[in-house]
Formats: C-alpha cells, sequence, structure tokens
C-alpha cells in the first residue's frame, strides 16, 4: 500500500498525447467510471483509469510497455459516460499511435507516416523506386505491345517482385524487432503490477492462446461487446476480410505463376478472381463506411493516424478495381497508369505498416494473445 | 445621500417560497420591522428541510428548528403567508414591482381544526409526493404532522366525486368548501427574494445506476423519509421490495453530480448527507455493513471534518475511491455495484440489500423558468445582480448550499432587499 512512486513527468509525452487526439485528458478526476463502462476491460487491474493517470503523470515508459491499450478496441462507450468529456477511448488511441511509433524503426521513417507534410514523400518513394529500378533492370516497358491489356508486359512481375518481395521482409524485420521488444517490456510490466504470476513459457500454451484470439478477431466478437459504436464492427469487418482475401489472392497468384508459369490476367470465370473482386469490393465499401462512421461521429477525436490508413486501404481498393475495370473496358493507357499508381499504393502498404495505424494488426494481436495465455481474470 | 435615485418605493418585500431560505429571509426582515409576503406553491412551508429525519453535523431533527420559525412567523403581523400560491408574473423596477400571483384551491378553509375526520370519511388514495411515492394518503390528507399552516388539504382528484362530498358531510365544522376557486391576487412591492430552492436530480436519468428498475436502489432523500418518524415505514429503514432491514447498503456519491451528462457541478451535500445516513443505518441495524463508494469526499470546515473521521472509525463502515458506474440484479432482489478502486487497482463487485444514490440538487427554476426578468446560470441557478437590484436570490436557487449556510445566505439577502427599499 505505501509505496513511494517518485513521478517524473516527460511533459513532450503529455504534450505528444495531446496532439494525437488525446486532448482532454487533464479533465479527468479519476473517478474511474470508464474502467467500470468498459464492457472489456478485465477485474484485475482494469484499464483505461490507470493509463489515464499515467498519461497526465507523463509516464511514458509505463504506457509504451502497457498491453491494456491493445486490448481496447475504441468503442467509445466509457467516453460516452465519463462525466468531465475526458475521452479516454481518445487518449488511448493516441497512446497506440505513440506505442507504434516508439517500437517501429528506423524512427525517421516513424515521424514520416504519421506527419501529414510528409505524404508527398511517402508516396513519391515508390514511384521513383519503381522507374529507377524498372529502367535499370528493363522491365518497365512504357511501350507494351498486343492487343490484349496485360500489365505484366508493361510492369514485369519480375519487377514487381525484386521490389515487394524485399519490402515485405523489411516489414517483417521491423515488427519482429518491435515485437520482440514490446512483448518482454510488457511481459515485466504485468509480472511487477501483478497482472499475471505466470512466468512458464511454453509454446503450446502461447499457440492455443494465438488460436483462440485469432477466431476471436476473426468473429469481430470484442467489438460486438460494445454499446455505443457496434455499427464499426461491420466496416471494419468488410475491410479485414478485403484484405485477408486479397492477401489469398495474391498468394496464389505466386504460387501459380513460379511454380505452373502461368501468367495472368485471369478470366472473370475462374474462382480465385470471384474471390479477388469479393474482397476488393468488400475493401472499397468497408474503408467507405469507416469513412462514414467517422465523419458522422463528431464527439470522437479522428487524427491523421486514422486517416492515413484508412485512405490508404481506400486507395489500394479503389486503384485496384479500377485498374480491373479499365482493363476490362480496353482503356489502355488508362489501364496501365492506374496499375503503376495501385502498385504503388501496395508498396507503401508493405513497407510503411509498421509505422502507421495498421500496426495495431500485430500489437493488437500479441496484447490479445499474451493477456489469453496469462489468463488474466 | 446626495441624490434621490430611487423610484417611488413600495414598503413590502416579496420572498418567493417557504423553504428554510425564505422562512430565513421573510423573517429576518419582519422582525426588524419590513412589510413581507411570503409566497409558497405547496400548501405547507419548510420546503425540503420538512422532508429531513437529521440535520448533519448535530444529528437533531429539523422539526424543532422548523417549529420555531413557525412559532416566529404566527407572532409576527408584518408576514402576511400565502400557500398554495405560484407567481404569475412580476414586473417593474427596483422599488417598484407589481406581482401577480395566482393562489390555487385547498379546499378547506380556516376553520379546520386538523382532527383529521375528512381523511377518515375519505376513501380514495393519491400518492404521497412529500414521501417521494413511497405511500399513498387519503384524498383529504395533512401534508405532515408539523405542517403549517396546520390545516388539511383536499386533492383536486377527489372534488366533484362522492369521495369530496364524504369529506364535506363529515366536517363538523364547516372548514370544507369544495367550490373554492383559484383566485389571482395582485401585489405592490419594492423588493423581491426568490427563494425558490432546488429538487432532487431525476434518477431515473442516470440510466446506469439503474434506479426505477430496480425496487432497492433509492435515492437519498427517499431515504430520508424512510428513516423520519413521519415517513412511510414510521422511521424503521426497511428496503422497499419486501420490507427486510438491510444487512448491507451501498451510497453511490456523485449520482449524477459532477457529470456533464447530468449536473456538471457539486451538489455541496451529499457527501454529508450519505456519511449522516449511514449513522441513521447503523443506528438501526448495528451489524450492517455500508459501503459508500466516492470520487473524492467533502466535507469542508471543521465540524463536517470531524463528523467524516467520526463516522471512518465505524468498522462496518466501508470507503471505497471509486465511482458506481453499473448496477446489476443479484439473488434475493440484492443489487450488485460495480465500480473499480482507485487505490488498489482492482474492479470490486459488491453485492448489497439496497442501495441510495446520493443525488444531487437542481434549482427549481430549471424546470419552472421564473416569470420574472432574472439572470440565469446555465444550470438553472439564479444569478445575482446586485447593480441591478431591487430581485435577489437567496439559498439553493442560487447555488447548492446546506442549512447553515442557506440560513447565513438568506439573512444576507433579507438586508439586499431592505437597501432596496430604504435606499433614497
Amino acid at each position: 500500500m505505501a509505496e513511494r512512486l517518485l513521478v517524473d513527468p516527460d511533459v513532450e509525452f503529455i504534450e505528444e498525447v495531446t496532439r494525437y487526439g488525446g486532448g482532454d485528458l487533464k479533465k479527468c478526476f479519476q473517478c474511474a467510471t470508464c474502467s467500470v463502462a468498459c464492457p472489456i476491460s478485465p477485474d484485475n487491474r482494469p484499464f483505461p483509469r490507470k493509463e489515464m493517470i499515467a498519461a497526465s503523470w507523463g509516464l511514458k515508459d509505463k504506457l509504451l510497455a502497457d498491453g491494456d491499450i491493445w486490448l481496447c478496441h475504441n468503442c467509445g462507450d466509457c467516453s460516452t459516460l465519463c462525466p468531465r468529456g475526458a475521452k479516454p477511448g481518445d487518449v488511448l488511441a493516441a497512446l497506440r499511435i505513440m506505442a507504434i511509433r516508439a517500437y517501429a524503426k528506423p524512427k525517421l521513417l516513424a515521424d514520416w507516416v504519421n506527419d501529414k507534410s510528409k505524404l508527398p514523400i511517402l508516396l513519391a518513394i515508390p514511384a521513383v523506386l519503381f522507374i529507377v529500378v524498372g529502367l535499370i533492370t528493363g522491365l518497365l516497358d512504357f511501350t507494351p505491345e498486343g492487343d490484349e491489356i496485360v500489365h505484366a508486359k508493361f510492369f514485369s512481375s519480375w519487377l514487381v517482385d525484386i521490389i515487394m518481395i524485399p519490402t515485405f521482409f523489411f516489414a517483417a524485420g521491423v515488427f519482429a524487432l518491435g515485437l520482440k521488444k514490446f512483448i518482454s517490456d510488457m511481459h515485466a510490466q504485468c509480472l511487477a503490477d501483478g497482472r499475471t504470476t505466470k512466468t512458464d513459457v511454453n509454446i503450446k500454451d502461447v499457440a492455443q492462446a494465438f488460436v483462440r484470439v485469432v477466431i476471436s478477431i476473426l468473429k469481430h466478437e470484442k467489438f460486438n461487446e460494445c454499446t455505443e459504436n457496434r455499427d464499426r464492427a461491420t466496416a471494419h469487418m468488410m475491410v479485414l476480410f478485403g484484405f485477408i482475401g486479397l492477401f489469398i489472392v495474391t498468394s496464389i497468384f505466386f504460387v501459380v505463376l513460379y511454380v505452373f508459369q502461368i501468367h495472368g490476367p485471369y478470366s472473370q470465370l475462374n474462382p480465385v478472381k470471384w474471390l479477388a473482386n469479393i474482397a476488393g469490393v468488400s475493401l472499397v465499401i468497408g474503408s467507405a463506411l469507416m469513412i462514414k462512421n467517422r465523419l458522422a461521429k463528431k464527439d470522437q477525436v479522428s487524427t491523421y493516424a486514422d486517416w492515413f490508413l484508412i485512405g490508404l486501404a481506400l486507395m489500394l481498393g479503389v486503384t485496384g478495381m479500377l485498374t480491373e475495370m479499365t482493363r476490362l473496358g480496353g482503356m489502355a493507357g488508362t489501364s496501365y497508369f492506374l496499375y503503376f499508381v495501385h502498385l504503388m499504393f501496395v508498396w507503401a502498404l508493405f513497407c510503411y505498416v509498421p509505422f502507421s495505424k495498421l500496426a495495431h494488426l500485430v500489437y493488437r494481436t500479441a496484447a490479445l494473445t499474451y493477456t489469453e495465455w496469462s489468463r488474466r481474470k | 445621500m446626495t441624490a434621490d435615485k430611487s423610484a417611488p418605493v413600495s414598503g413590502s418585500i416579496l420572498v418567493v417560497g417557504g423553504g428554510i431560505s425564505g422562512l430565513t429571509t421573510a423573517l429576518e426582515a419582519a422582525e426588524v420591522g419590513y412589510e413581507v409576503v411570503l409566497v409558497e406553491k405547496k400548501p405547507y412551508l419548510g420546503g425540503r428541510v420538512a422532508q429531513l429525519n437529521q440535520y448533519f453535523p448535530k444529528l437533531c431533527p429539523p422539526s424543532c428548528g422548523l417549529e420555531i420559525n413557525f412559532r416566529r412567523i404566527k407572532d409576527n403581523p408584518r408576514i402576511k403567508v400565502l400557500t398554495l400560491a405560484e407567481v404569475e408574473k412580476v414586473e417593474g423596477a427596483a422599488g417598484d414591482y407589481e406581482a401577480t400571483i395566482r393562489i390555487n384551491p385547498r379546499y378547506v378553509n380556516e376553520k379546520c381544526t386538523c382532527c383529521g375526520a375528512c381523511a377518515a370519511a375519505c376513501q380514495t388514495e393519491v400518492v404521497n409526493e412529500f414521501n417521494f411515492g413511497m405511500n399513498r394518503t387519503k384524498g383529504a390528507y395533512l401534508p405532515h404532522p408539523m405542517a403549517f399552516p396546520a390545516r388539511y388539504v383536499i386533492s383536486p382528484q377527489i372534488v366533484g366525486t362522492e369521495d369530496g362530498q364524504r369529506c364535506q358531510e363529515a366536517c363538523v365544522y364547516g372548514a370544507v368548501e369544495l367550490d373554492m376557486q383559484p383566485r389571482t391576487v395582485n401585489l405592490k412591492v419594492g423588493a423581491v427574494v426568490w427563494a425558490t430552492g432546488w429538487e432532487p436530480y431525476d434518477a431515473t436519468k442516470i440510466d446506469n445506476l439503474g434506479f426505477g428498475r430496480y425496487p432497492n436502489i433509492i435515492t437519498n432523500m427517499m431515504m430520508e423519509r424512510l428513516a423520519a418518524p413521519s415517513g412511510p415505514t414510521g422511521g424503521k429503514i426497511l428496503r422497499p421490495s419486501d420490507d427486510k432491514a438491510p444487512a448491507s447498503v451501498a451510497f453511490v456519491q456523485c449520482a449524477g453530480s459532477r457529470d456533464e451528462n447530468h449536473l456538471p457541478y457539486c451538489s455541496y451535500i451529499c457527501c454529508m448527507a450519505s456519511l449522516k445516513q449511514a449513522t441513521y443505518i447503523r443506528a438501526q441495524y448495528p451489524d450492517a455493513k455500508i459501503y459508500i463508494f466516492y470520487i473524492d469526499l467533502r466535507t469542508p470546515g471543521y465540524r463536517y471534518e470531524k463528523f467524516y473521521k467520526k463516522v471512518k472509525e465505524d468498522k462496518n463502515i466501508f470507503f471505497i475511491k471509486g465511482k458506481v458506474a453499473e448496477v446489476s440484479e443479484a439473488a434475493d432482489q440484492g443489487v450488485t455495484v460495480t465500480a473499480e478502486n482507485a487505490v488498489t487497482g482492482e474492479k470490486i463487485h459488491q453485492t448489497v440489500d439496497m442501495v441510495v444514490l446520493a443525488t444531487g440538487m437542481q434549482p427549481t427554476a430549471v424546470n419552472a423558468p421564473l416569470p420574472a426578468d432574472l439572470k440565469v446560470s446555465p444550470d438553472g441557478f439564479l444569478i445575482n445582480d446586485f447593480d441591478k437590484g431591487g430581485m435577489f436570490a437567496a439559498g439553493c436557487a442560487n447555488k447548492p448550499l446546506d442549512v447553515v449556510s442557506t440560513n447565513q445566505n438568506s439573512t444576507g439577502m433579507a438586508l439586499k432587499a431592505i437597501q432596496t427599499l430604504v435606499k433614497r
């Protein structure tokens, strides 16, 4: 009880929380309504009341290592009941962006991804990269021949892969390093404050917890416990399943190309194509719904990090679908151009994931799996 | 005084509201020689204080204080009391106001001796507002045993019915007058003091605290009536659903207060009220467990702080820092309240027999805007404009106050009203 805590506030950190959308943080008077209002907060060291005071006190290290900020699904029930309008939901959203930035290296890229003024540079990078590598290798052909529009004749699949595959591994590497540090920080904190006493890490336990968490994520179980913003689940589900569908399609395409030497474009009658179309439409509608929900929700803060991610998802879907539609419509020039733009967004997605809000995919899954594994009540 | 700035001065003061604030203002002004008209919309004087079981921190019943005040009014020919009266309009300027007052019929005249024959004859029962609807009373009733003026009231519900006739026939003094009509009086007054008081915040608006959904969740003002000897249970604290003696009670502090979704301000009295009510329960049930859930306990001043310290020594009273944000039904008609203990960082699910919501006060004027040119805060409290003068807000019409501060404040407003009359 009588432990002494010498608070060494990181004032810069507090200001950053404010900038990232937690501007009402200081209105909090610690009544703890939020911890009870939250439908998914545990009984043992519930959130977000403790995060609110830690943020007010500028306890940066404590918060970045705090897995609980990832358990939150930002449903807004806490902000609705908050008697002070301190918006704990928005504060946790801001903390998540800051945690992503802190764990993702190199720091410069993390700064750029979260800085509105650097957006043109971030989009120019893939464009320049494609042109330079394409011209050096000769895999970019500005005068593709033939009557049929085949995107690979313009932008060779080899070129796609020699750029995308290393980018993918770059992102995976950034994630691996960030995740390693995050999990060890989180574990140390949970042991220290009694959220868990479990120390024996056994792969089987972790794997079982992971499977349970993944199933729960796919079913959007946590989202559905929310009362205030339950409709968000639909949009999120469409975007998530859209991404999963497109990932499956891309993998099949990759295997078929390299193993069976069969090139696209596939016929519209091909079931893989069906999946691709459904997933693409789902991505576009889902992300458009997200924009609509955010614009309609005046009492919740939407920051650049939110718009960056939704914008990226929407552009990815829109350029992909338009590329296909213009190809089928025989508009060769437009279609090749759109394909180029589409690949820019694909690259941006791969490369910037670990630094953007989309990194929640990794950190939230990790925190949920950890919590499931630690059997916290 | 060098110049005569005042309008033609009318010598009397209109005091609107006959609660502890209005009584104080009226008496303080009348006892130094000013004419006062005291207007009360209910059929009795005493207001919220009349509904209390005990005052804090002395734990004495308010009836003795009210009795003294009523005696002072009776002895003072300068105070004219109008009950069942509502101010319809106040116009004019400082020193020269014209007030229109509507007096609703009581259907009982001054011949009433409080013998109770009318109530005995009456068969209809009406909701007892004085006890917050926890019981019913006859259609002919005395609002409460200490009611002043001590005169029965006949509910408009039974006027024109056979029951009304029965009451009239039962009265041997000829006090029942069923054909009484509302009437309007116009008064010329020099100053007006608005002592319109407060209402308990409507707890049904606090969705997550379950009032109205579960019978064993009551408000602090209902607790006053349960504990009062003149209350619906004769002073036994029993839970509403089954009249069981509660073995455990939870107090939910700041129920609607300090909450921008409800009342953004602190209602000032609820902490002391709950501490006081904890002593009611402990006096009746020596083994009962009491849980007080709070954000901060506000017991300002030496005497209140001392009271808090004394209550804190009780081993059966538990203080939990954390606001209750969820209630649910438990076995045997109990209620489970949920809060995070912000000191230990653990969520608590406490099941109790009964829950008391420490609801705050809302100015009466918020639900019934006053018919005069007054400054009102966004929360409905009257703002005193001393530069303009002439009309003043006293007591809880102005801000949330305890009884002691109300008396001080109302005395001050009596002086302000007097100054309006004599400023020449």
